[in-house]
């Protein structure tokens, strides 16, 4: 194989060869169907993630060892790639780290397709479709309006705002207005329900958008209940028992246990009631089964290994030598008391160093 | 009857270990000799009434057949569980504790007769001790034959004991055989 110069875009860590060509599919069978094989390479942290994908149906035993030999094609190439990346990596001038030389790499050159799917248009609300009727058309709203009564710019919404509901000082009675009644109440209770009626309609809007299965991603990645654009899963629907025992585990973890509630028809009663322990079974098997074993091993195991400390005999080191010490200072006491002056010395006997069989570091288990 | 969950396993162990130390795996791991199967299994802890009951596999297979509410005692009963959620140990676990102690008492014959009474052991009827026993350590009491008595804790330390006066308290006493006869209803 002569030197071919390869395209190496380091940005996507990527190596192309232009001269290469793969075999044509051998057409030899009539019902053939058009064959795309395209490799796409993509080398990522030097890994060989080499597919192709190939619109060919038909299990021919040519085909098969044709795609076999494709296979091998492939790999070879691919690793001649992947050397070409690596060699590229290397030259590009490098910085020391503590975990190693680091390099940047350069922007990158080439355009890939995009991996996933481009997104679907969300349906136009009922809003949009009478705007569009009406030719009613969006402008584009300044955030400081210029307030008449005080005479100032005050933001148009937020703290402050221009003609904010509360700032009303006095509201002049109308005709048709009841003596008993509360303009400021109103008011406010008008605002409230303006406030449920558009959040109704936004929830509305975006009902028709996931419908289509083009809600806004933000929320689509909010609602786990729902499935990923793109993926075949199906959401998992709770069965009816699985929702009457939820609700029944929920009706009594009010303050009084659920008692005073009314009970709606066909509520089912918790199914564990009173205080739920869950025991291991009592035989297992024939005996003791495995899960009690485990139990007890875990715990035997954490009992030892907490008082393994006290494994060590230091405390016996102490001991032998307390003994020993006080038996020396008695036999001496009593030499002493006997002792004999004159010529006749007993003989002090060198520190005498017995072969001790106590060494801080042995462990001793009786 | 049921086995026993991890907290109070971990009790009854504790309490064990204080006695055992290490040979405590023998007892959890003891293979049995008991039942007509050719593969005996081993011994495990099963809890009926708050007592709770040392027992060969093979029995509790068969103790199963028994009503809860018929069912007295099975195996040997190590201990029992207080209303207040802690373990004591009681007498009849007595042979499974002395085949394993780590500490040990002999008793004079003087003093025998008042430990079987109840009364703690003094350290003028202490015929031999072990070595290394710490305070607060479980300690097993035999009789110069040999003879388990029943088990305390430690009040002091071997070293302290050579040099206390003859009327100090060694062995707290916790329970003795003598409860066979004293205490014949509460068993």
């Amino acid at each position: 194989m002569g030197e071919q110069q390869y395209e190496i875009d380091l940005g996507n860590l990527m190596a192309f060869d232009p001269h290469h060509h793969f075999p044509s599919l051998p057409s030899s069978r009539t019902q053939q169907r058009f064959l795309i094989a395209y490799l796409k390479l993509l080398v990522k942290q030097l890994f060989l993630e080499a597919t192709y994908c190939m619109g060919k149906v038909y299990s021919n035993h040519s085909l098969k060892i044709f795609r076999e030999e494709l296979v091998k094609e492939c790999l070879q190439k691919g690793t001649k790639l992947v050397q070409a990346v690596a060699d590229a990596l290397f030259n590009l001038p490098s910085s020391e780290d503590r975990d190693g030389p680091i390099v940047t790499l350069p922007p990158p050159t080439t355009r890939l397709p995009r991996e996933k799917p481009l997104p679907k248009k969300t349906p136009p609300t009922k809003w949009e479709l009478f705007a569009k009727k009406k030719g009613i058309v969006q402008r584009k709203k300044d955030k400081l309006v210029y307030d008449e009564q005080t005479g100032t710019w005050k933001r148009r919404h937020g703290y402050d705002r221009v003609n904010d509901d509360k700032d009303v000082p006095i509201i002049e009675a109308k005709l048709t207005d009841e003596p008993g009644e509360d303009p400021f109440a109103k008011r406010r209770a008008e605002k409230k329900q303006r406030v449920e009626k558009q959040e109704k309609h936004r929830l509305q809007n975006l009902k028709q958008a996931a419908k289509v299965g083009a809600l806004p991603s933000h929320i689509q990645l909010a609602a786990t209940a729902l499935p990923i654009t793109g993926t075949q899963a199906a959401p998992r629907k709770a069965s009816k028992n699985e929702l009457a025992n939820v609700a029944g585990m929920a009706a009594t973890s009010t303050a009084s246990g659920g008692k005073f509630d009314k009970k709606l028809a066909g509520e089912k009663p918790p199914k564990h009631e009173g205080k739920y322990r869950k025991y291991l079974p009592v035989v297992e098997g024939s005996g003791m089964g495995s899960l009690e074993k485990q139990q007890t091993e875990k715990v035997l195991s954490k009992l030892i290994s907490k008082n393994s400390h006290e494994m060590l005999n230091v405390e016996k080191a102490v001991n032998m030598y307390n003994v020993k010490k006080d038996k020396k200072r008695r036999n001496q006491q009593g030499k002493s008391s006997s002792s004999t002056f004159g010529k006749l010395k007993p003989q002090k006997k060198p520190y005498k160093k017995t072969s001790s069989k106590v060494s801080p570091y042995k462990g001793k288990s009786k | 009857m049921r086995p026993l969950d991890e907290s109070e396993t971990t009790q009854v162990f504790e309490k064990l270990f204080k006695f055992t130390g290490n040979n405590l795996k023998n007892i959890v791991d003891n293979p049995s000799h008991e039942g007509p199967e050719p593969d005996p299994g081993r011994y495990c802890f099963r809890m009926q009434k708050n007592r709770v009951y040392y027992v060969s596999e093979s029995l509790v297979k068969r103790a199963t057949n028994v009503k809860r509410d018929n069912l007295v005692s099975l195996g040997t009963q190590i201990g029992k569980f207080t209303k207040g959620g802690k373990f004591h140990l009681t007498i009849q676990c007595l042979n499974l504790l002395a085949a394993n102690a780590k500490h040990k008492v002999w008793l004079k014959p003087t003093s025998e007769m008042s430990f079987l009474y109840g009364n703690h052991v003094l350290k003028g009827g202490l015929g031999r001790i072990t070595e290394n026993i710490v305070p607060q350590d479980g300690v097993v009491v035999f009789s110069m034959a040999d003879v388990p008595l029943g088990f305390g804790i430690a009040a002091k330390s071997t070293q302290d004991c050579r040099k206390m006066d003859p009327n100090g308290i060694v062995v707290l006493h916790q329970a003795d055989i003598g409860e066979y006869l004293r205490t014949e209803d509460d068993l």
